[in-house]
């Protein structure tokens, strides 16, 4: 991200700190393992701007996944601070926590994971329940993500009757709903065939765009790097390397 | 939330198949167990009021204090005045004399020789004014075997199986022979006109029954009585009232030093019926403790285990911005909604139960055959308005300490791995 600072004039300087909605600060995360500790983050300075299409990148234990926790305020750091939205994570109750991802941040999983008790509408109906609307607006809101997605024809259907793309679609309906500044996507196209994952990666690169939402990836899928205006790549905690690879307008798809 | 918790239950055939089939086995017995107890003990209370000590009993001291010997001698005098007091006072209650007399029953063969003797014991009562309500009160209508009820002066009836062992037909005189209240041996003729089974061992074991006024005659008792019992309206009794209305009549005797002064007692105060009411009561109680305890046990177990299952629900939940307490919250709302659900099934089956149990009952008379408790012969169920209630409170209370426990698991574990559980 230094490199994005630089050489920039004061102007610019306030104006993209003031865009930038995600910052890290040498940012530590340790786990007990047995009688000892485990660095999964080791000083881990990010700062991810407003509308950002980018992914985190690197082999299994290099710290995406605590990375992607700790931004989505499920998990807070040792040392140094996350701020995510102007607050800082480690500052945060349950409460806080829980409500900064209810209004702010929306998941996208690996597995589809939808409640297959419940039908597509309820299951995107859910993040709404938590929030203030009334039924009509829900009602609403639900359809519009559905449409965003193209699945408002089957809303009334249940999860065991979707392929792993409609399951994986109706997951960014269910993330979108609340229309969330950020969405952390954890592997999401990583059960998905080559054409469901390109179809799933052109919708959120549309939402990216339509609904300026900051879309952070954690990944080691080709095809969704091609997708990424930033990767940055974590080796055993650290960052390894952080390159603004093109401008959204070169994004496939768009 | 409500609605969408309500349609998980109902779809997820696993989260609330079980629960609701432990609550409701466990409603529906409490349901029996209590109406049981309730129909047994309310069968006891009724059958002790109608035929021993009414919903308050009225007494000289001195009879009170030596009641099992049937004190004759320390009778109630001027009992026609004194039943004009109490029904001044007490309006709507209904006042009745009753003697009880011990004596012996001589039948006598064709040539005036005694063919056959037992001995008694007489109950009298009301039974030919216009106006009686005890005739109904004692059921004796129903409870005639052979013959009907007394309809003249010098008419008695007798106990079914007392008849049969003494050989005794419709139409036969006996002879009874007792002493006075005064100590004086008195004997007289009565005409049986009638065998009768009251369906309580005690009592028609040597029942002997005739007019009060025939008792007064023969036992030397005119304008005089053993005992007074005294009934609540409509014969439905209410501990408390009788409660204040013996206290409000002994009051007026207290200073009294007279032993043939009279004593007011509530019928809980006879019999032992006290510890009856109370071991009812008590039984009652750690049946509903009892039930709270083991589906606690058995519904924390499940808990857990839909717990375990429900983990990847949990995390999407956290992710969707669910907070835990909100999830802990709606585990407990969802065991509410359970234990009702349960609740109300178990009360239906256990009010079925306790219906078919209140109109077939139980017959225990083969083990009431030396019995000298006032007890029926067959043991009913009752139907109260507690019923409808009484199964919801160990339902609803043992499904939420189940989940209650079980979701601390919950809390103790870490937003992070409960997430983490997503990725399974």
């Amino acid at each position: 991200m230094q490199d994005r600072d630089s050489g920039s004039c004061w102007f610019t300087i306030i104006k993209m700190e003031k865009e930038y909605i995600i910052e890290l600060k040498n940012v530590v995360k340790r786990f007990p393992v047995g009688d000892g500790l485990f660095t999964a983050l080791n000083q881990i300075d990010l700062r991810f701007e407003k509308g950002e299409f980018s992914g985190l990148v690197g082999p299994s234990g290099s710290g995406k996944t605590t990375l992607l926790n700790i931004i989505g305020s499920l998990d807070s750091p040792t040392e140094g601070n996350a701020l995510v939205l102007g607050k800082d994570i480690s500052k945060l109750t349950h409460k806080e926590s829980a409500l900064l991802r209810n209004h702010h941040i929306g998941f996208i999983f690996q597995v589809v994971n939808l409640l297959p008790v419940y039908t597509i509408f309820e299951n995107v109906e859910f993040a709404l329940l938590l929030q203030k609307y009334t039924a009509s607006e829900r009602k609403k809101a639900v359809m519009e993500a559905l449409e965003w997605v193209g699945l408002e024809k089957i809303a009334d259907k249940k999860p065991d009757k979707l392929s792993g793309g409609e399951g994986q679609r109706v997951a960014i309906a269910r993330a979108m709903v609340k229309r969330p500044e950020i969405l952390l996507a954890d592997e999401p196209t990583a059960n998905l065939d080559a054409a469901n994952a390109h179809a799933i990666l052109q919708t959120m690169v549309k939402l990216n765009q339509e609904l300026n939402t900051t879309f952070i990836f954690s990944t080691h899928d080709e095809k969704v790097m091609k997708y990424l205006n930033r990767i940055i790549h974590l080796r055993d905690g650290k960052v390894e390397s952080d390159d603004l690879i093109k401008s959204k307008e070169n994004v496939p798809g768009t | 939330m409500i609605r969408f918790l309500l349609k998980g239950i109902l779809r997820d055939k696993s989260r609330s198949v079980l629960p609701i089939l432990i609550i409701s086995i466990g409603v529906a017995l409490t349901v029996l167990l209590s109406g049981y107890i309730k129909g047994v003990f309310g069968d006891v209370i009724t059958q002790n009021a109608r035929f021993e000590t009414g919903h308050v009993k009225i007494m000289t001291r001195a009879y009170a204090e030596n009641i099992d010997q049937l004190p004759n001698d320390a009778a109630l005098l001027e009992t026609e005045a004194l039943i004009g007091e109490l029904k001044t006072e007490y309006p709507d209650m209904d006042f009745v004399q009753r003697i009880k007399f011990g004596g012996l029953i001589d039948i006598p063969d064709t040539a005036g020789n005694s063919k056959a003797q037992g001995p008694t014991i007489g109950l009298s009562f009301d039974i030919l004014s216009q106006n009686t309500n005890e005739v109904k009160r004692m059921n004796l209508k129903n409870s005639i075997v052979q013959g009907r009820i007394p309809q003249n002066r010098g008419e008695a009836l007798i106990g079914e199986e007392f008849s049969k062992k003494l050989k005794v037909k419709i139409g036969d005189v006996v002879t009874f022979f007792g002493t006075t209240m005064n100590g004086s041996m008195t004997f007289y003729a009565f005409k049986i006109c009638g065998t009768i089974k009251f369906g309580l061992a005690a009592l028609d074991k040597m029942a002997f029954i005739i007019d009060l006024k025939d008792a007064q005659m023969v036992l030397d008792m005119e304008d005089a009585a053993g005992e007074i019992l005294g009934f609540l309206p409509n014969d439905v009794y209410n501990d408390m009232k009788t409660i204040e209305i013996s206290e409000t009549f002994n009051q007026k005797y207290k200073n009294s030093t007279d032993e043939f002064a009279p004593v007011m007692k509530p019928l809980k105060a006879q019999n032992d019926l006290e510890e009856v009411f109370n071991y009812g009561e008590n039984m009652s109680g750690l049946f509903v403790f009892l039930f709270i305890i083991a589906m606690s046990i058995v519904l924390w177990n499940t808990g857990l285990l839909g717990g375990l299952r429900r983990y990847k629900e949990f995390g999407i939940r956290l992710a969707l911005g669910e907070p835990k307490s909100g999830i802990y919250r709606s585990m407990i709302l969802e065991a509410i909604l359970v234990g009702l659900i349960g609740s109300c099934i178990g009360t239906l089956i256990g009010l079925g139960g306790t219906l078919y149990m209140q109109e077939v009952g139980i017959d225990i008379s083969e083990y009431m055959k030396e019995s000298t408790m006032i007890m029926p012969n067959t043991v009913r169920s009752k139907i109260s308005s507690n019923l409808f209630y009484i199964g919801f409170i160990p339902g609803v209370l043992a499904m939420v300490i189940g989940n209650a426990l079980s979701g601390i698991g919950i809390y103790k574990r870490e937003t992070a791995r409960l997430f983490k559980e997503l990725e399974v």
